[in-house]
C-alpha cells in the first residue's frame, strides 16, 4: 500500500515570550492509504501538535512531513474534525454541511453538492436538513460535522478526540459510526486520543507517544477480529493490548515524576 | 356474537391505523419546533396541566392589572395633590396642565415641528454613530497590531464625558443641527466600536481554526462567521445607542439650538413654564420608546438564544 503520510525526523518548538517549549522530538512515522491509524499518549504530549502540522497549520521546525508523496502541504487534501462539533447554529444542517463548498467554490460545485445529499440520505440525517443544529442530540451533531468534512472529499481526515465531549453510550455507538462512514468512503483517518479502548478498538495501527517532548515509543498493530469496534472490544486480545499501552503511558508519568 | 366480533374488529382496525401512524412518523419525524397552531391542537393535556396554565394566566393577569394600575395611581395623586393645592402645579405641573400644553402645542403646530427636528437629529446621529462604530471595530478587528496601538486611546475617549467637547464642537461645525449630530455620535460610537470589537474577539477559536482549515480566508471567515456570530451583540448595541442617541441630541440642543424638545425643554425652564417642560419630556418618552420598540423588533429575529 501505498503512504499517504509521512513524518521523517520532524522536530517542533513552541515559542513564547520567555521560553522555547520542545513539543516533538524526532517523530518519524508512516501511513498507509486507507488504514486508521490512532495517537495515544499522555496528555500534553504534543498530539495534537502533529495533527496541526499534518493539516499545514503548523510549519515544522526541522524535519520533513510528506503528503501524498509531496512536500507541500496542499489542505484541501485534509479534513480535520474537532473535539467540538463547531457547528453554526444561525445556519440549517444541510446550509452547515456545505460550508467548505461555499468556502471553496470548487468548479465542479453541483456534482459536489449531490454527493454531500448523498451522504446525508446514508447516514440518516436527511431528514433533518432544514433544521438549525440547536435541535440534534449530540451524537448527531458529530455525525453533521464528519459529514461536513467529508463532502469535501479530503483524502486524510484528522480527528482530534472528537467523541470525548459526548457522554459514554453515545460515545460507543458514534464510534462504531464514524468507524463505519469513515471504511465505506475508503478515507484514511489519523485519531487522536487519550482513550487507549476506543484507539484499540477503532484502528489498524496505533502510534503510542511519550511525554513532551514526544516520540513516537511504540507501534502497535491490534488486529483485532470483529467487524464493528464494539464487537473488537469483547475479544481476548483486547485486555492485553490495553494493559501494555496502559503501563507505557504510565511508566512515562512515573519517570516524570523521578 | 357478531357485535363482539366487530367490537374486536374495529379495535384491531384502530390499532393498526394507530400502527401506520406511529411508522408515518418514525418515516418523517416531527418538526421540533411546532407552531402555536399546531400546539394549540394537540393540548389534550391532564388536568394539572390545565390548572398549571391557568394559574400561569391569572398571574400574567395580575402583573398586568398592577402595571396600569401603578401609572393610574401615580397619575391619580399627582392631579388630586395638584388640584386640591396641596403642591403647587408651579412646580411640578399636573397631568391635565401637560395634556393641555400638549393640546395647544399641537394646534399653533409647532409641536411637530420640535418634534420632527429632535428625532431627525436623533435617527441621524443613531445611524452615523452605528454605521462607522460598527466599520472601525471590522477594522480593528481585521488588524492585530493597528488595534494594539489605538487600544488605550479608544479606552481614554471611552472615559471622557462627551459634553466636555460642546464649545470644541461649536467651534468645529458651527451652532446647529451639525453640531447636535456630532454630538449624537459622539455619545454613540464609542460604545459602539468597543462593544461590536469584543463580540468579534469573543468568536471561538476552534470555529475559526475550522475555517482554516477549509482554506477560507479572512474575507469569509469575517462574512461566514464573525458577522453573524456578532449579531445578537449588534442588536443590543442597537439598544444601548437608542437611548444613548437620545441623550446626545437633547444634551446638544441644551448646548446650542433653535428648535427641538430639547430646545422646548431648556426654554420652559428659563420662562419657569413647567408644563411645557413636562410636556416636550413627555413627547420624548413616547418618541425614544417608539424607537426602542422598532429595534426590539429586530431583537427577535435575530434571538440570542442562537448564539452558541
Amino acid at each position: 500500500m501505498k503512504n499517504i503520510l509521512t513524518f521523517q525526523n520532524v522536530n517542533y518548538f513552541y515559542q513564547t515570550k520567555d521560553d522555547e517549549i520542545f513539543a516533538l522530538n524526532n517523530v518519524s512515522f508512516d501511513i498507509e492509504e486507507k488504514s486508521f491509524v490512532s495517537l495515544v499518549g499522555p496528555s500534553g504530549c504534543g498530539k495534537t501538535t502533529i495533527l496541526s502540522l499534518t493539516a499545514g497549520l503548523l510549519t515544522p521546525s526541522s524535519g520533513k512531513i510528506l503528503l501524498d508523496g509531496e512536500e507541500s502541504i496542499d489542505t484541501k487534501k485534509i479534513g480535520y474534525m474537532f473535539q467540538k462539533d463547531f457547528l453554526f447554529e444561525w445556519r440549517s444542517v444541510w446550509k452547515n454541511i456545505s460550508l467548505g463548498l461555499e468556502i471553496q467554490k470548487p468548479k465542479n460545485l453541483d456534482e459536489k453538492l449531490a454527493f454531500a445529499e448523498e451522504l446525508l440520505k446514508k447516514y440518516d440525517l436527511f431528514a433533518f436538513k432544514d433544521q438549525k443544529p440547536r435541535s440534534l442530540s449530540g451524537g448527531m451533531r458529530q455525525r453533521v460535522a464528519l459529514i461536513r468534512t467529508l463532502a469535501l472529499e479530503p483524502k486524510l481526515l484528522l480527528l482530534d478526540e472528537p467523541f470525548s465531549a459526548l457522554d459514554y453510550q453515545t460515545r460507543l455507538t458514534l464510534c462504531d459510526d464514524v468507524h463505519s462512514i469513515i471504511k465505506s468512503e475508503e478515507k484514511t483517518a489519523i485519531l487522536v486520543t487519550h482513550d487507549i479502548s476506543e484507539a484499540l478498538s477503532m484502528s489498524d495501527k496505533i502510534l503510542v507517544l511519550s511525554n513532551r517532548p514526544a516520540t513516537v515509543k511504540d507501534t502497535i498493530f491490534p488486529n483485532l477480529a470483529g467487524k464493528t469496534p464494539l464487537k473488537r472490544r469483547e475479544n481476548e486480545e483486547f485486555g492485553k493490548l490495553f494493559d501494555n499501552i496502559w503501563r507505557q503511558l504510565i511508566y512515562d508519568k512515573t519517570e516524570e515524576k523521578n | 356474537m357478531t357485535k363482539q366480533k366487530k367490537k374486536i374488529e374495529n379495535e384491531q382496525n384502530q390499532f393498526s391505523k394507530k400502527e401506520k401512524e406511529i411508522q408515518k412518523t418514525r418515516k418523517n419525524p416531527p418538526k421540533m419546533h411546532k407552531n402555536k397552531k399546531e400546539i394549540k391542537e394537540i393540548k389534550n393535556f391532564s388536568k394539572s396541566h390545565q390548572l398549571f396554565v391557568k394559574r400561569l394566566r391569572r398571574d400574567k393577569f395580575v402583573i398586568v392589572f398592577f402595571r396600569i394600575f401603578v401609572l393610574a395611581a401615580f397619575l391619580g395623586l399627582w392631579e388630586l395633590l395638584t388640584y386640591t393645592n396641596v403642591i403647587d402645579p408651579f412646580f411640578i405641573s399636573s397631568p391635565s396642565r401637560i395634556i393641555s400644553q400638549i393640546v395647544l402645542l399641537a394646534k399653533d403646530g409647532t409641536l411637530w415641528g420640535h418634534a420632527w427636528v429632535t428625532l431627525y437629529e436623533t435617527l441621524i446621529g443613531f445611524a452615523i454613530a452605528t454605521v462607522l462604530g460598527y466599520i472601525i471595530a471590522v477594522l480593528l478587528w481585521w488588524n492585530e497590531k493597528v488595534r494594539k496601538v489605538f487600544e488605550p486611546y479608544i479606552v481614554v475617549l471611552n472615559s471622557l464625558p462627551k459634553i466636555a467637547l460642546g464649545p470644541v464642537i461649536i467651534l468645529w461645525v458651527g451652532a446647529g443641527t451639525n453640531a447636535i449630530v456630532l454630538m449624537c455620535v459622539l455619545i454613540c460610537i464609542v460604545i459602539t466600536t468597543m462593544s461590536m470589537l469584543s463580540a468579534f474577539l469573543s468568536v471561538e477559536e476552534g470555529k475559526i481554526l475550522l475555517l482554516k482549515s477549509m482554506n477560507a480566508n479572512k474575507f469569509q471567515i469575517f462574512f461566514k462567521l464573525v458577522l453573524p456570530s456578532a449579531m445578537p451583540e449588534f442588536v443590543s448595541v442597537l439598544k444601548i445607542n437608542v437611548g444613548m442617541s437620545w441623550v446626545g441630541s437633547i444634551m446638544g440642543e441644551y448646548l446650542t439650538s433653535k428648535a427641538g424638545l430639547g430646545y422646548l425643554i431648556v426654554y420652559g425652564g428659563q420662562i419657569f413654564k413647567i408644563d411645557l417642560v413636562m410636556a416636550a419630556t413627555f413627547i420624548l418618552c413616547i418618541l425614544a420608546f417608539g424607537m426602542y420598540y422598532f429595534v426590539s423588533l429586530l431583537e427577535k429575529k435575530y434571538n440570542p438564544k442562537t448564539k452558541s
